[in-house]
């Protein structure tokens, strides 16, 4: 029935809100007659509604704010009344002959509250008194709001030094007292509320004693505005008063709320001064408090007050923060036994955010921070808590963020420790942040032992960790990390060729780990990442009085043979194959024709034993062919078998059209424009014949297939290429030949039979358009032109 | 008028892991009408980014492409001219001249554009124009040496287009003008 | 037999006049019939002088066996209804047997009185002092008229006054010290005390300080004893907790309370009692009650 509580509390509410303001009217009029008599009487009635213990907290500050604009207005009407001659003495004494207590002492601060401003005794005087009498109310909601009042028609009337109400020479203190002491008796009030009802209504308690900790903290805030504490009775009186409460309070909420207010109210140099009694008290909290999130927090203002005064900095070495904060942290950890990994974790991530803002040249702090959050996760296995994993994550991204260099990071010996202690899937995470940070920032990662360092950062996505299911594995997620792998390969990089191809055996050994999946995302850029190398040395003379260590190209190669090799094995064959045709055409440019040949040979077997898509097939033969045509360095027989087994291959594609293609392109292998030893027109011819004939075997087989001719593109093709032989020089293409296929086509087009093909229309128009051109071109072109006729 | 970015070869992630930032930061969404890439991207990332500059994203294969369902060869009509894309590994010998020009007649295209090469070029051929942007990345290639990264810029307006190539060189962005008027009406029927 | 009293009529006016009388202290003090009317106030060993005029009626000749005033002290037990007994008596003859004719002026004069206790107006006794003028007549009942005066006597501070302090409780339920700073207090004084709870197990809801008026006549089996509650001062809201101090301060001016009387002529006593009482959640009620001694202070101006 929580809708009938509700609804009575709002009866109750209404009934005192009535109570209240009936009271407040006859006490207006008795005001308003001077009639200091009945105002008290009434006045006093009117604040017996807040006797009432019916009302939750909320409902009851409702009708607290009511009394209290009527309190203001007594107020003035007391100032009045002394004005007029009445003796505040006498007042002061007068409200206390009221029998209830409750509203004697709203009475009472009410009247002491104006009794401060005449300034007739001592504010500290009355100040204590009032504090005192508050004792009277020990009911906890009643005690906090009356205390409340207090604070508030006493914060601007302190003793404190430079205000008008200054006292003698202990005027601070006096000042000082008076609400450390309300203060004290508050949260005594505000802890003792937890115990008091129900064991069932736990909850609802704790909601209600949440909505009234401003009340309790307010006197802190009081505290810090108080112009008199300097750092120095900051240090010997407040701080130590306040956290003696906190401490005997024995209560988590408490202890929990005043730290964070602490923290929160009190200068930062005050902070850091006082570090040692602050963190000293930490561990004798009780073990249910939340103190990872109080000390973060703390820690955090500290970073941030040095990041902003960098005055300040001196001032943290000097009280030793660093080391003061990672001591208080372990015995935190110590003290409450049941902290989970989370927390701890937790704690030395912001311990680590705290030495990198302050100390960003003390890597060796950060080091100690990593190794001590090691030894707390030491033994407890993988963490299996995703709050805990996040924390290690925050913790581990803070150094790589802060510095925005992993190499930083790669120094820290006990960051891989740390990521021992992630799950698999989290340790790819943090890999992935390690990689990012080095693309994003450009870092080049210059030596082998670096190399090494972050091998072992993100071993995660280098191999296969123990206990990882591959069918719990998103193919995309898979894709996405391996690729970033690969980019970060091109970041490791030396321009010192010796240092260079140490770096490649070390990430070769490392990829050579990852299994058949990983090998096609990560060979490719070793591959280009080695031929850029052997690009490098190409260049050089070999040195002569050179070691026989010494980095060569030769070497190079044979690391790439095996790596393409492990790659073929997998099997990746294309992709093999392109990288054996780039290691041919590297070792071309090398001068090192064995070498080439080999890489051919090992292209071929792929091409004949595993590329068995005919499109794939095509695609592979076009960059045989490519590739073959760009070959200088072999010799007419070396040369000559790999041409015919290229030819070879092209004219046993699956299709026609495609052999067609392929075999004219082989053309190109015989005659080589820039190359005069490569000028073999005849055999270059043949192909070009050989390739007519398979369009005519093409031409005729859609006759019969489909009982018309197929396009007339291939032929159109053909003579393109003789065109371009023909242009080149080669003297075995003639007029005649053009001739013959212009005519050919020409019929071909005109045919019933013929499919028409408007692309094809276009192409054949536009070559003829093209001999036009070239015909008009005049000069030696245009002679070489003149005879044919289109 | 219309932008027409037109790149290729960036070979990400084998030889190089991203387009260098100086591009990166001059290409924008918005700005871009039609982008067209000769290949070699090579992984769906780096589609996905072209995606996001402009939805209007033309691609043909390049042999390292993991997709294989991108076309051999490509036309698109924008305004007056009409575009043939093709990467160029299928053309051989590559990066010859001559060789294009006969995809260029075969594709019946104004301009040109393929790959493969790694380097730059962009020829006035025969009324047409053949455009290799060059490895935006700058990647590496047997075919050319000191690959420095580039694009090119289209802009087309009526029959005038006028070809921005942006070089990275040495840090700094190159970039070079050149201009194309065509002479006759588009070839289309 | 009302239309009797104007045939009865006294044949004269008889009226006291305190020498002082006009710049004398008064005091209320309240009739027998509820009135309440003023009265000058005399302290002992003051005299008492002044006047008596007598003026017989317009025409009328008075006869009379002699003119005396008595100043007497009374004191008044209600349950012994109309007995009372004189502490004080003294006379003063004021005229030898003879006749009036016109008004006549006495003067008299007690001097330095001895007044040894205060009047007190109790549940069950009255103290009083009059002055009573009595013309002895023959034949026909003597004439009389009283006046009122109040007494009080005043004390100076106590050289000794001890605090009172005491630890009471139930056992392992609550125990509890209070101490009040005195134990004799003037009229308009204040009780300052602190109360401390060394173990409270109970619920406590309210603390009270009770201020009792213990009046007892009589003697032996005799003994009235009346006992009035004439402030209940509320000192504690809520329930304490180990270790609490509560502060106390009870002004005792707004209360019309008298001085402590012991053994008033082996008649009455008055005596009054601090009592307090604290209340649980149940409405049980604990409490302990103490004797103070309650004074007038000599006031010195």
């Amino acid at each position: 029935m929580m809708t009938g509580v509700a609804e009575d509390e709002e009866k109750w509410l209404a009934a005192g809100i009535a109570g209240l303001q009936q009271n407040a009217f006859y006490m207006h009029r008795a005001m308003d007659s001077n009639n200091l008599r009945d105002a008290l009487k009434y006045s006093a009635q009117m604040l017996s509604e807040l006797r009432t213990s019916k009302l939750s907290p909320h409902k009851y500050y409702e009708l607290y704010m009511r009394a209290f604009d009527e309190l203001r207005k007594l107020e003035i009407f007391f100032k009045e009344e002394a004005r007029r001659g009445c003796s505040i003495v006498d007042l002061y004494e007068l409200v206390q002959h009221a029998g209830n207590i409750l509203p004697r002492l709203y009475l009472l601060c009410t009247v002491g509250s104006v009794y401060i401003k005449s300034k007739e005794a001592p504010a500290k005087d009355i100040l204590k008194d009032l504090v005192e009498m508050c004792r009277g109310i020990q009911h906890p909601l009643r005690g906090l709001f009356l205390r409340s009042y207090l604070s508030q028609v006493s914060r601007d009337k302190l003793p404190d030094i430079g205000s008008e109400y200054e006292g003698d020479a202990d005027t601070i203190m006096d000042a000082m007292e008076f609400v450390l002491q309300n203060f004290t008796e508050m949260n005594k009030l505000w802890v003792r509320m937890q115990h008091q009802g129900p064991a069932r209504e736990k909850e609802k308690r704790e909601k209600e004693r949440s909505e009234l900790r401003d009340l309790v903290g307010k006197n802190l805030h009081v505290l810090s505005q108080i112009e008199g504490v300097d750092l120095e009775l900051y240090k010997e009186t407040v701080l130590p008063r306040v956290l003696e409460q906190v401490v005997n309070c024995k209560d988590d909420i408490a202890q929990y709320y005043l730290m964070d207010c602490i923290i929160q109210v009190f200068p930062d140099e005050y902070h850091l001064q006082t570090l040692e009694i602050l963190l000293g008290v930490f561990p004798q909290l009780q073990p249910s408090v939340d103190i990872k999130t109080v000390l973060s927090q703390l820690m955090e203002r500290l970073s941030n007050y040095a990041a902003i005064s960098a005055e300040a900095l001196p001032e943290f070495l000097q009280v030793e923060a660093f080391s003061k904060l990672n001591n208080a942290i372990g015995k935190v950890i110590e003290a409450q036994a049941d902290m989970p990994v989370f927390g701890a974790v937790t704690l030395y991530s912001s311990l680590l955010k705290f030495s990198l803002h302050v100390h960003p040249d003390r890597l060796d702090y950060a080091d100690q921070v990593l190794g001590s959050c090691v030894k707390q996760l030491s033994g407890r296995g993988k963490i299996e808590d995703s709050k805990a994993t996040k924390q290690i994550v925050a913790l581990l991204s803070a150094p790589i963020e802060k510095y925005n260099n992993v190499v930083t990071a790669l120094k820290l010996s006990n960051y891989p420790r740390v990521m021992e202690y992630l799950d698999n899937e989290t340790n790819k995470v943090m890999a992935t942040v390690v990689i990012q940070s080095v693309m994003k920032n450009n870092t080049h990662i210059t030596t082998v032992d670096k190399v090494e360092a972050l091998f072992e950062l993100i071993k995660g996505l280098i191999k296969d960790l123990e206990r990882t299911a591959y069918d719990e594995l998103d193919e995309d997620d898979f894709k996405e990390e391996q690729n970033s792998v690969a980019r970060l390969i091109q970041m490791l990089h030396n321009d010192d060729p010796e240092e260079m191809f140490k770096i490649i055996c070390t990430v070769r050994k490392h990829i050579l780990t990852g299994g058949p999946k990983r090998l096609p995302f990560t060979v490719p850029p070793l591959v280009f990442s080695s031929l850029k190398l052997v690009r490098q040395l190409q260049g050089q003379e070999e040195n002569p009085f050179g070691d026989e260590a010494a980095t060569t190209p030769k070497k190079i190669f044979q690391l790439l043979n095996q790596i393409i090799e492990a790659l073929s094995n997998v099997p990746a064959p294309d992709l093999a194959l392109r990288l054996y045709l780039q290691c041919a055409e590297a070792a071309n440019d090398c001068e090192l024709e064995p070498v080439a040949y080999e890489f051919f040979t090992q292209a071929y077997i792929l091409y004949e034993e595993e590329i068995s898509d005919s499109k794939a097939q095509i695609t592979a033969i076009h960059l045989i062919i490519g590739t073959l045509q760009r070959m200088h360095v072999f010799g007419v027989e070396n040369r000559d078998t790999l041409t015919h087994k290229t030819t070879g291959y092209s004219a046993k594609l699956l299709k026609k059209p495609d052999q067609c293609k392929a075999v004219y392109a082989c053309s190109h292998l015989f005659w080589v424009d820039d190359q005069d030893n490569m000028k073999d027109g005849e055999r270059a011819l043949l192909c070009l014949k050989r390739a007519l004939r398979i369009a005519n075997a093409a031409q005729q087989m859609s006759n019969v297939t489909r009982g018309s001719a197929g396009s007339v593109t291939l032929f159109v093709e053909i003579l393109n290429k003789y065109l371009y032989f023909f242009e080149k020089g080669n003297p075995q293409i003639t007029v005649a030949a053009i001739q013959s296929l212009i005519e050919l086509i020409t019929t071909e087009m005109q045919s019933d039979t013929t499919t028409p093909d408007s692309t094809a229309d276009a192409f054949f128009a536009s070559t003829l358009r093209y001999i036009q051109f070239q015909k008009q071109k005049g000069g030696a072109v245009g002679e070489k032109y003149g005879p044919i006729k289109v | 008028m219309v932008l027409v970015l037109a790149l290729g070869d960036l070979h990400i992630p084998h030889r190089a892991p991203d387009l260098p930032a100086k591009f990166k930061s001059m290409l924008v969404p918005g700005k871009i009408q039609h982008i067209i890439c000769t290949g070699n991207l090579c992984i769906k990332e780096v589609h996905d980014y072209l995606k996001t500059l402009c939805p209007d994203l033309h691609i043909t294969r390049g042999e390292y492409d993991e997709d294989a369902r991108y076309p051999e060869t490509k036309t698109i009509t924008i305004g007056q001219f009409k575009l043939g894309l093709c990467h160029g590994h299928q053309v051989i010998p590559w990066g010859d001249l001559d060789s294009l020009a006969m995809l260029q007649r075969q594709l019946d295209v104004d301009i040109l554009v393929t790959g493969h090469t790694h380097q730059f070029t962009a020829y006035k051929h025969e009324g047409g124009v053949v455009i290799n942007p060059g490895s935006a990345t700058g990647a590496h290639s047997s075919i050319t040496y000191d690959v420095n990264p580039s694009f090119v810029l289209m802009d087309i307006d009526g029959l005038r287009v006028v070809v921005y190539v942006y070089e990275l060189i040495d840090g700094e962005v190159k970039v070079d003008k050149i201009d194309f008027k065509k002479t006759t009406a588009t070839t289309a029927h | 037999m009302n239309f009797l009293i104007g045939a009865f009529k006294p044949p004269c006016n008889v009226s006291i006049i305190f020498a002082d009388g006009r710049t004398r202290k008064q005091v209320p003090l309240k009739k027998d019939n509820g009135q309440i009317i003023m009265v000058p106030l005399f302290q002992s060993q003051e005299s008492i002088i002044g006047e008596v005029v007598i003026e017989p009626l317009q025409g009328k000749k008075l006869e009379h066996t002699g003119v005396k005033i008595e100043l007497l002290g009374q004191i008044e037990l209600y349950f012994d209804r109309g007995n009372f007994y004189d502490f004080t008596s003294l006379v003063r003859e004021l005229d030898v047997p003879g006749e009036l004719y016109e008004r006549k002026t006495y003067r008299f004069e007690f001097s330095t009185v001895e007044m040894p206790y205060e009047s007190y107006n109790g549940v069950n006794v009255r103290l009083r002092y009059i002055l009573k003028v009595t013309i002895g007549r023959n034949i026909v009942s003597n004439i009389a008229e009283c006046q009122d005066f109040v007494v009080r006597n005043y004390t100076p501070l106590p050289s000794i006054n001890n605090s009172i302090k005491m630890e009471v409780g139930i056992e392992d339920c609550l125990h509890i010290e209070f101490e009040y700073s005195k134990n004799k207090y003037h009229l308009k004084d204040v009780i300052i005390g602190k109360i401390y709870f060394l173990l409270v197990r109970i619920k406590i809801k309210t603390m009270e300080l009770e201020i009792r008026r213990r009046e007892s006549t009589g003697s032996g089996p005799n003994t009235y004893v009346e006992t009035e509650t004439l402030a209940k001062y509320e000192l504690m809201d809520g329930a304490p907790v180990r270790g609490e101090s509560i502060p106390v301060r009870l002004f005792l001016s707004p209360y019309e309370l008298t001085p402590t009387y012991r053994n008033i002529n082996n008649k009455f006593s008055v005596k009054y009692y601090l009592n307090l009482v604290l209340v649980d959640e149940e409405d049980r009620r604990y409490f302990k009650q103490q004797e103070i001694t309650v004074y007038r202070l000599l006031e010195t101006p």
